[in-house]
Parts: C-alpha cells; sequence; structure tokens
C-alpha cells in the first residue's frame, strides 16, 4: 500500500512547485530577452586577398568592419577598432604612428598596447585566417588581447 | 415665455441636491466645521492619502520644501506629456530621429510638449535627489520608516533609469553616446560581463553578456531604442507607480510627519491647511516648468552615427559622477561596484542608524557623525558631477570652463602602478588599520592638535619631497588634502562616534566609510602622484 | 498669504499657458504665405480691374477664389526613394506645384519669387525633393535652421557654385552637362593640380593622404577646427568651408601639427608631428577656383543612391599622337604634378626636408624647415637611367628615408608612393618616356 502523503509535506510540494514556476518564469523571461538572431552585419567577413595588405596599418576596412589590419613581415593581425575602455571608436594617425581613441585620451601603438589614457587594456584582436584561395577572413566575434597568446594563431596569421 | 429668475441660490441648492451629484460627491452641502473638512479628505479617493489631521509643524515649507510632492507632481507632468509624445514617435532608427525635428518644427505645441518633458525629467532626478537629502538631514528614516527609506531609494534609482532609458529616444549623437557610455559599465560586471573580473569563467562574449542582453545586440542599435522605449514607457513606468502607492501607503501608515508628538501639540485640519499647501507648490512648479518649456529648448544634435565618436562622449549628467570616476578606476569598480555599494550603503543606513535622536527635526550637533558622513558623500558626488560635466573637455582632458576646447592639451604624464607585493600590503594595511584603529584606540583625541599635527607632518614630508625629491607643490598639496579628509572622516569621526556601535554594525559601517575615503585616496594618487593601479591582476581583469 | 499665492501662480499658469499657445502658433512660415497670399490677391485683382474681356475675366473669378481660400498650412515636397521630406514649399510658395502650377510669377522678391529654370523641370520636387540638391535642412520650417548653417546639421543650403556638387552624385555624365561647368572647372583643376597624387579617390590614387571619395560625407566633428577661428564662426563649421580654406589659406596654418613633440612630452618615445603635407595650392589658385574646386569635391559623396537615379558616362576613347603625350597624360592621371609641379619644373613644398636656401644654423625654425622640397623633375630625372627611374617609382620612397633638415624634427609628410600596384605596363614606360624627355640636361647619352 501507497504511504499517504501528508498534509504537511504536500504543502510544502505545493509551495515547491509555486517556486519552480516563479523561478522558471524569470529565467524563461530572461531567455526571451536574448536574441538569437541579430539585423546586424555579421561579425565574419571576408577582407580580401591577404596579398593586397600593404606592410603596416591598413584602414580599408575601418569604416564597414571596424577593423584595422595590420600586416607585419611576419604575418597578418586584425586589431578592433573600439578603445577598451569605454568603446568608442579611435582613430589612426599614421604620422605618430599610434590610435588615439577621442572619448578619454588612450593611445594605443599598432600591437594595440597602452601608450596612454586610461584604458585598463590592449585592443583586441579579432581571429584572422589565410584561407586556401589566399582570402582573409575575419571574425570579431571571437577576440583575444592577453599578450603571448595573441600573437599566435587564430588571432595571427602567418602570411610572408 | 418668461425666463426663469436666475438664481445662483438656487442653482447651486438644485445642482448639488441632484441625484447625480451625490452619487459622485458625499460631502455636500459644504460647511466650514472640523467634521466636514475630514469627510473632505477621506470621502475623496484622491486625497484619502492624507490623515485628517496634521501636527502643525510638519506645515511648515522649510521642514519638507514640498521636496515628495514636487517629485510625484513632476511625475505626473511626465506621464501626461509622455502619452501626448507617444503619439507622434516612432521607435525606429529610421524614424525616431525624424519625429523629433517634426515635433519641433510640425507639431503644434510638440517642441514646447518636448521641452517640459525634458527639463521635468532633469527636474524630477533633481528633486528626488533632494528629497532624499531632506529625508536625511530630519532623520526620517529611522524607526519605523526604515523600509520606507529603502523603497526611496529604490525609486530614486528608477527615477534615473527612466532618465536614462527616456536619453536614447531622440537617437541624435548625444543620446546614442550617452547610453554607450552608460551601458558599456554594464559589460564591466564581474562574471556576467565580457569585460568585467572572472568573465571567462562562464565564457563571456559580446554576444551573450549581461549588455547584449540590455542592448538587445552587441552594439546600441534598432533593437536597443526599442527596448528602451518599451522600458521608459510602460515597464518601468509601472514598476515604479507600484513602489510609489506603497511609499505613499507607508508615508500615511507611518503619520506624514517623522516629528514626535508632544501632549500640548494640537493637531490641526489637512483639508485646507496642507491641501493648500500642496496646491501651492503644485501650481508654483507647474508655471516654472512652463516657463522654462516655453522659451528653453531641450538639446537635439546630428542624428545619431555609430561610426562618429563626440569628443568628448559624456553619459548624462546624473551619471557623469560616475563616468569622472572611470578616469581613476576600472570600468567594474567605477560602473559596476561603487553605485552598487552606494546603492547598498544607502538601503542600510536606517538599519546601521542606532542613534534614537534627531527626529522630524535638523540638528547637526545631535547627529554629528552621520550627518558629516552622508553630507561628505553627497557633495563628493556633486563635485563629482560638476568636474565631469564642466571641466572635462576633448580626449577627457581637464578644461577650466573658461579655456576654449579648440586648444590642443598635451597627453598626460605616463601612469605607474604599485608592484603587486606594496600593492598587496597597502591594500592590507589601509583595511587592517581602518577597521581596527579607530576601535582600539579609545583615549579621547582633541581635534585641533590632531589636525594641526598630521598638517605639520604633512607640511615636512611637503617640503622634504618637494627640495628633496623635486616633486610640484601642486601634487603634495593635492594628495596632503586628499589624506587629511580621509583622516578626518575616516578616523577621526569613527574614533569619536562608532567606539560604542556593537560589533556587525561597527564593521558595515566603517567599511563604508572606508570604501568611501579609498575612493579619494585613489583620486589623490592618480592626480598627485600618476598611479594607475595599487593592485594589479590582470590575469583575472582585477585592478584596483 | 496663500490665498494670494493661490491667485498668482493660478494666473501665472493661465497667463504662461496662453503664452505658450501665443508661442506656437507664432511660425515664421505663416508670415510668408500670408504674404504670398494678399500679393496674389492683389495681382489677379488688378488684372480683372483692367480686364475686359468676359471669358478672360470668368477665368480670373476663379483665380481669385482660389487664392482667397488658399489655405495656410505647411507644405512639403516628398521623395520617398531619397527618403526626403521637404518643408521649403512652406515659404517659397511661387516654386509649390500646387499653389503655382506654372512656376511662372512677378515677385522678385525672396521667398515668394518663382525660379523656372530648365533643371527644376528635369527634377521634379515629387521625384527629388528640394534637399537632394540644394543642401539645407528640409524637415526644418524656419529660416535659419531650414537653410543649415546651424550647429548640428552638416548639409546646409548650396548656393552657385557650390550647388553644382550635387549635380556630380548623379551624373557621372556632369562634364557634358550644362550648368556644371563648375564642378567640370573644378574637376580638371583638381587634375592639373594633381591632387589625385596624394588622396585618393574611392581607393584611386596616393596613399599619401586620406581618401577623397566620400569627402563631403566627413562629419564635422572629425575635423580639428582649432585653427579657424579667425575665419569662421562656430555655425560656418561644415565640410565645405573646410575644403575651401585648404584652398584659399596655406594648409599649414590650418593643420600646424606638432613639429617639436610638446603634446607628447611625458612619453618615452615621443616624435613630433609635422604639419599638414598639402602644398600651398592657394597661391595658384583663383577664389573662383578654389571655390570651383570645392563644388565639385561636395559631389564626392559614399551615400547609397537608388539606381534610377544614376546617369552613366558615355567613355570617350583618348588617342595619343605619340608616347610622350601618353606619358604626360600618364603623369596627369597619376597626379605626379602635386609634388612635382605641372611638367614637373615645381618641387612643391615638403616640411622639414632639404631644400635650397635654408639656412642650416636655423634649425627650430617652422620657416627653414618649410623651405623643404620634393625633388624637381626636370632637373633630377637626368641623373637617373631608365631603369633606375622605374625602380624608383615602383618601390616609392619611405617617409623614413627621406633627408631631414632638422634631423629631429618630425618626418616629412610628403613621400613617394609605391606605384607598384598602380601603374603597369604600357602606362609605365610611356611614363617614363615623357619624364626622361623633361630633363632639361637632356644632352646625356644612353
Amino acid at each position: 500500500m501507497a504511504k499517504p502523503v501528508k498534509r504537511k509535506d504536500f504543502l510544502w510540494m505545493g509551495w515547491g512547485a509555486l517556486a519552480a514556476i516563479v523561478g522558471g518564469s524569470g529565467a524563461a523571461s530572461t531567455r526571451f530577452l536574448v536574441p538569437n538572431i541579430l539585423y546586424e552585419p555579421s561579425q565574419k567577413f571576408n577582407a580580401g586577398p591577404a596579398k593586397d595588405f600593404p606592410f603596416g596599418v591598413s584602414t580599408l576596412w575601418f569604416k564597414q568592419q571596424r577593423v584595422w589590419i595590420i600586416r607585419t613581415s611576419e604575418g597578418i593581425y586584425a586589431l578592433w577598432a573600439r578603445c577598451t575602455h569605454l568603446g568608442c571608436t579611435p582613430n589612426w594617425f599614421i604620422a605618430e604612428n599610434r590610435f588615439k581613441c577621442p572619448c578619454h585620451g588612450s593611445n594605443y601603438n599598432p600591437d594595440g598596447d597602452v601608450l596612454a589614457g586610461p584604458a585598463p587594456k590592449p585592443l583586441w584582436r579579432a581571429q584572422v585566417e589565410v584561407v586556401a584561395s589566399g582570402d582573409l577572413i575575419i571574425d570579431k566575434a571571437i577576440l583575444e588581447n592577453r599578450p603571448g597568446v595573441r600573437e599566435k594563431a587564430p588571432f595571427f596569421a602567418e602570411y610572408a | 415665455m418668461p425666463l426663469p429668475e436666475l438664481s445662483i441660490e438656487k442653482l447651486e441648492k438644485e445642482v448639488y441636491g441632484s441625484q447625480i451629484w451625490k452619487s459622485m460627491f458625499r460631502n455636500w452641502p459644504w460647511q466650514d466645521s472640523t467634521r466636514h473638512r475630514a469627510r473632505h479628505i477621506v470621502d475623496n479617493v484622491w486625497l484619502h492619502l492624507h490623515p485628517a489631521k496634521i501636527q502643525p509643524r510638519a506645515l511648515r515649507w522649510t521642514f519638507t520644501w514640498g521636496l515628495g510632492g514636487i517629485s510625484f507632481l513632476l511625475f505626473l507632468i511626465l506621464t501626461i506629456s509622455g502619452v501626448l509624445l507617444m503619439f507622434y514617435y516612432r521607435p525606429t532608427v529610421e524614424l525616431a530621429y525624424q519625429d523629433m525635428k517634426d515635433l519641433e518644427f510640425a507639431v503644434s505645441f510638440g517642441i514646447i510638449l518636448r521641452n517640459m518633458h525634458r527639463w521635468c525629467a532633469h527636474g524630477m532626478v533633481t528633486i528626488v535627489m533632494l528629497h532624499m537629502i531632506r529625508v536625511f538631514l530630519t532623520g526620517s528614516y529611522k524607526k519605523p520608516r526604515e523600509f520606507n527609506w529603502a523603497i526611496g531609494v529604490i525609486l530614486l534609482k528608477l527615477t534615473l533609469f527612466l532618465s536614462f532609458t527616456g536619453y536614447l529616444l531622440p537617437w541624435d549623437q548625444l543620446a546614442i553616446w550617452a547610453v554607450t557610455v552608460g551601458t558599456n559599465m554594464a559589460a564591466a560586471t564581474p562574471i556576467i560581463g565580457n569585460e568585467g573580473p572572472f568573465a571567462s569563467l562562464l565564457g563571456m562574449t559580446i554576444s551573450n553578456d549581461v549588455r547584449f542582453v540590455l542592448l538587445g545586440g552587441t552594439t546600441v542599435g534598432a533593437n536597443t531604442l526599442l527596448r528602451f522605449y518599451v522600458m521608459h514607457c510602460v515597464a518601468v513606468p509601472l514598476v515604479a507607480a507600484a513602489l510609489m502607492i506603497v511609499h505613499f501607503w507607508r508615508i500615511r501608515k507611518d503619520t506624514f510627519s517623522a516629528a514626535p508628538i508632544t501632549k500640548d501639540e494640537e493637531k490641526v485640519d489637512v483639508w485646507p491647511n496642507l491641501v493648500v499647501r500642496e496646491y501651492i507648490a503644485a501650481a508654483g512648479v507647474t508655471a516654472f516648468v512652463f516657463f522654462v518649456s516655453v522659451y528653453v529648448n531641450a538639446p537635439l544634435e546630428e542624428i545619431a552615427n555609430p561610426n562618429v565618436t563626440p569628443n568628448p562622449s559624456k553619459a548624462p549628467w546624473y551619471f557623469v559622477g560616475l563616468q569622472e570616476l572611470l578616469v581613476y578606476f576600472d570600468p567594474w569598480i567605477a560602473g559596476v561596484l561603487l553605485p552598487g555599494l552606494i546603492i547598498g550603503g544607502l538601503c542600510a543606513i536606517p538599519y546601521l542608524d542606532t542613534n534614537k535622536k534627531g527626529v522630524g527635526y535638523y540638528s547637526w550637533s545631535e547627529r554629528p557623525f552621520a550627518n558629516a558622513q552622508f553630507m561628505f558623500g553627497i557633495t563628493f558626488w556633486f563635485i563629482l558631477i560638476l568636474i565631469g560635466n564642466s571641466f572635462r573637455g576633448p580626449n577627457y582632458f581637464w578644461y577650466w570652463p573658461w579655456e576654449s576646447w579648440l586648444v590642443h592639451k598635451p597627453v598626460a604624464a605616463p601612469t605607474w602602478s604599485f608592484p603587486l607585493p606594496l600593492g598587496v600590503f597597502s591594500l592590507l594595511a589601509y583595511g587592517g588599520l581602518g577597521m581596527t584603529l579607530p576601535r582600539l584606540i579609545t583615549a579621547d583625541i582633541a581635534w585641533k592638535k590632531a589636525t594641526g599635527a598630521f598638517l605639520g607632518f604633512f607640511a615636512l614630508v611637503g617640503l622634504w619631497m618637494h627640495f628633496g625629491g623635486d616633486i610640484a607643490a601642486w601634487r603634495v598639496i593635492t594628495v596632503g588634502f586628499l589624506l587629511y579628509l580621509t583622516f578626518l572622516f575616516g578616523f577621526l569621526y569613527p574614533q569619536k562616534y562608532l567606539q560604542d556601535l556593537d560589533m556587525p554594525r561597527y564593521i558595515a559601517v566603517q567599511s563604508l566609510v572606508l570604501m568611501q575615503m579609498g575612493v579619494l585616496v585613489k583620486m589623490g594618487l592618480r592626480l598627485g602622484l600618476d598611479v594607475k593601479y595599487i593592485l594589479e591582476l590582470p590575469q583575472f581583469n582585477l585592478n584596483i | 498669504m496663500h490665498r494670494k499665492l493661490f491667485y498668482f501662480f493660478n494666473f501665472a499658469c493661465l497667463a504662461l499657458f496662453v503664452a505658450a499657445g501665443i508661442v506656437d502658433n507664432d511660425r515664421e512660415w505663416k508670415g510668408y504665405q500670408k504674404e504670398y497670399k494678399r500679393m496674389e490677391i492683389a495681382r489677379i485683382e488688378k488684372a480683372l480691374s483692367t480686364e475686359t474681356d468676359e471669358a478672360k475675366k470668368a477665368s480670373l473669378d476663379i483665380a481669385l477664389k482660389a487664392a482667397r481660400s488658399m489655405p495656410i498650412r505647411l507644405r512639403q515636397a516628398m521623395s520617398k526613394d531619397l527618403i526626403r521630406y521637404d518643408r521649403c514649399t512652406s515659404c517659397h510658395l511661387g516654386i509649390d506645384p500646387a499653389v503655382n502650377a506654372l512656376q511662372v510669377n512677378d515677385y522678385t522678391e525672396h521667398p515668394f519669387k518663382a525660379s523656372v529654370v530648365p533643371e527644376h523641370m528635369s527634377h521634379p520636387p515629387v521625384k527629388f525633393a528640394c534637399t537632394s540638391c540644394h543642401g539645407g535642412q528640409g524637415l526644418a520650417t524656419t529660416a535659419e535652421d531650414a537653410h543649415g548653417e546651424i550647429k548640428h546639421w552638416e548639409e546646409p543650403l548650396l548656393a552657385q557654385p557650390y550647388l553644382q556638387g550635387t549635380c556630380v552624385r548623379c551624373h557621372d555624365n556632369f562634364e557634358d552637362l550644362e550648368g556644371a561647368q563648375e564642378a567640370k572647372r573644378g574637376k580638371d583643376l583638381v587634375a592639373k593640380l594633381g591632387c589625385v597624387g596624394c588622396h585618393s579617390f574611392k581607393g584611386k590614387g596616393g596613399e599619401v593622404s586620406v581618401d577623397l571619395g566620400d569627402i563631403a560625407d566627413k562629419p564635422v566633428s572629425r575635423i580639428d577646427w582649432s585653427q579657424t577661428t579667425a575665419d569662421l564662426d562656430r555655425h560656418q563649421w561644415n565640410v565645405k568651408n573646410w575644403i575651401e580654406l585648404h584652398l584659399t589659406r596655406d594648409p599649414m596654418s590650418l593643420v600646424p601639427g606638432d613639429p617639436f613633440g610638446h603634446s607628447c612630452e611625458h612619453l618615452e618615445k615621443c616624435e613630433g608631428v609635422a604639419p599638414s603635407g598639402m602644398p600651398p595650392f592657394f597661391e595658384e589658385l583663383s577664389l573662383e577656383e578654389a571655390q570651383a574646386i570645392t563644388a565639385y569635391m561636395l559631389g564626392m559623396t559614399d551615400r547609397a543612391l537608388p539606381m534610377q537615379y544614376k546617369v552613366p558616362a558615355v567613355k570617350k576613347p583618348v588617342r595619343y599622337a605619340d608616347n610622350i603625350e601618353h606619358g604626360k597624360a600618364m603623369y596627369t592621371k597619376f597626379g605626379c604634378a602635386g609634388c612635382h609641379g605641372e611638367g614637373g619644373a615645381d618641387g612643391r613644398r615638403n616640411f622639414n626636408a632639404l631644400g635650397d636656401g635654408q639656412d642650416k644654423t636655423n634649425l627650430h625654425s617652422i620657416e627653414e624647415m618649410a623651405k623643404g622640397r620634393e625633388p624637381t623633375l626636370t632637373k633630377v630625372v637626368g641623373t637617373y637611367s631608365r631603369d633606375e627611374l622605374r625602380k624608383k617609382l615602383v618601390d616609392g620612397v619611405s617617409p623614413t628615408s627621406i633627408v631631414k633638415f632638422n634631423p629631429e624634427g618630425p618626418t616629412p609628410p610628403l613621400f613617394m608612393p609605391a606605384w607598384k600596384t598602380k601603374i603597369k605596363g604600357k602606362e609605365m614606360e610611356v611614363l617614363l618616356d615623357y619624364l626622361l624627355s623633361i630633363a632639361e640636361d637632356s644632352g646625356e647619352e644612353w
């Protein structure tokens, strides 16, 4: 014979069910607010043939994709043009060889390291890859800025 | 046919005696008696929030300044003007800015309503802050009103959030960059913000963290505009209205004035004594708002352009104090930890303050510690706002108000951080000594002597540094002044007034005091000695 | 006391409410509409009083009735394609087809007069609205705001000749258009001066300075106006004036840089920044020429246009008599004149490079540094062999390898870009032919 459920236990189970519903609704509402699809340009884009990029800082995709593509003698990396302080867009000043943020005055060198200003961290580098066709593919959704890690794949594409 | 003779009295009698009138208003014919006055309040759904009688001293203008009522009036004006504005406003990135232009140029009374909405919003933020200061200074948060104070703090926060969400809606450069600066602070939330400490634990990126939920995207865009619109027009006002009802109901239940009732004091009728004062305050404020709205236009800059950052980009003025703190601290401290502590600390005040004196009147001598600390914090807050608002120019460099922003300033001196052991030691020393010293030293310290000793000591250090270390005098003065304030508010005051507090309360109060003064110390170290971080742990994104 | 305050504030509210009504009702455009209406009625009444023909009288009567019943209301020209909603006709009733179908009237006074130009006929307001060509703030209804030379509006109303810049935006064939001669003149001057040697236009051209292909879209806030306070008031800060100042003033004074590194003295590695490298073209341009160039530049935009608004140009084949002439055309095409002067005869200013007549004892003088010059080709080309010259063109000269006048001063702003990806094959060879032909000392044998 099944054990009869005591009134006290039953009530506790009832309250538990209510709590689960309330908590679950909260979680579901939060989930509802996270969009699954965005009407934003894709974070990943094809920057064109890697061989076309000159040595130094290229602002070719700055306007459209908010990245600078930097080519050194060893390879290519891409800096996301977003100040690590508060997300403003710095500008590239070729004569001074640095990026300068207009919001709070942070300065960065082409490595992305902070030279001046309140920025707490170096600029983010985006994932880069030179695919078989020779095109440079950049994914801004995957970012890295730690020295030592950012100089290796996938944030640095070796390219002569 | 001869017209019936017109008699006011007869007409009055017929109207007031009619079934229609009587079904709506119970208290007629009006007789000026205590009973009728009381029924005037009690029988009216709008007025019965008041008690029927009130202490005369609660009526004095100089007691409440009418600030709570004015806050509510501004909320009502904002609701009405806001609902009207909604008829002409479409919350999409293509149309919002155009609709703002339409309101200005093509809608009858459009610009006046928009001005009214804008200026009342700024006014409400200001008045709510002043209301909080007034309630603090009259000790009106003390038992049994602790919880209502906490609700008030939440209402203040909702007021700021309402204003902040509304800031985005004009969709001009001012709007999106103020909101960008503001919401980026959310990205610095520990663990759930992608740029906060320990963010890597949960694998936070820009497309799944708390800021992403707030914006509905990775940048301020169409989703953000719609979200802020819904929050501004529906969600937050509903919550705020619900809490206001609780707030008012509590006031009613706890009696209108916190002033203790003395035996010989005879209460007076609320109708007309209080109601007329409320009406006059409301009419005066309405007239003022009208005047400003007719003659001063709300700002509207260029249409929003996510690719062009204005220099400088500033948050709305009430957040500019936090933005100023961003110069000295990492975003997670300035944007999340400190605001959290401010709100938490404010809510905790009634539970920490055990002083039973000073309820219902202004008194410095009976509540020296509470008043000094609170007013110090408030003054500090407004000074930060003033600096951020008026003393910061392009690149967020320091510009005096009379200096042209067109003049270029040299790059600031490079900053340096404490080495790790020194950083850990400094923090432990500050916290440890700050917590224990005021409790351990029980002797009565003569303030004047202590101040003199401190200043003398610092003057010697300053002279030595100036001549020996070649450090500019203004740097020494800056650091010295801020350290003195810390000494005064962080040691002398607690030493004198917190001796008898029980241990849990002492720890809580002294922690808050040390936090508040710590902000000042860090600012002094940055301004005077170019210190970037006291503790630097880049592995965890944790810098102090 | 309370009674008095009650009266005072209630009446104050009422007074302000009335004031609000008056302020709101008092709109600038209403005055112009009423004036136009009055003028129309007076004109028709005058015509009626002298008219004897009954049929004409009847039609004038109808016109009079129409004029008398003309509503005073906001009017706007809409172009859904171009997303323009322009309320210009709220004041300029003479060019509102609903009010003045024939677009003809006798009013000489602004803003009432009609403007019957062929361009208006070929660009009907229903398709183009007003501001797409004229600039200005179409949504605004006060003269100051609508004409748009104000803070926070970046496209002010364009007068002639600047107006012609907007022709360039749609008409790729603008050089053949009547009414766009100034823009054509501007384009020709741009070619003659060799702007393209340093500035690219949508990626085509040199890399020394910014791309001008979208210069008309440049946000005002990205411009440093600190050196223009003597020329411009705050409300005149716009791209048109910025471009024109580069051609009517010494660009070095407009963008002075920081040659001695004052702004970075705190930093470990601190380099001075040279002033604008743009040559002082104002010395050779008349005001009209500067305006023509500005007009042409205002056509340089990146904004998307609906395809059906684009007018393509017909490419005309060009024939050259010989290699030298072809090479000369290449010299123009690639903007060599920008630095080396027309015909290679005039090396232009290059700050802190070496130049004639520099006082070597005065290294820190801005004037002496500004005497630095780019090579004058007619003098130096003769010292190179053809292969050496080709190599120079292909690889360029990097800015850091230019010999500085003051070794501690800033890197000279102008340098020879590497043209390898841009000048190739036949174009390169004819250019070399031309360059070698202009050498003054052409007696050498190779």
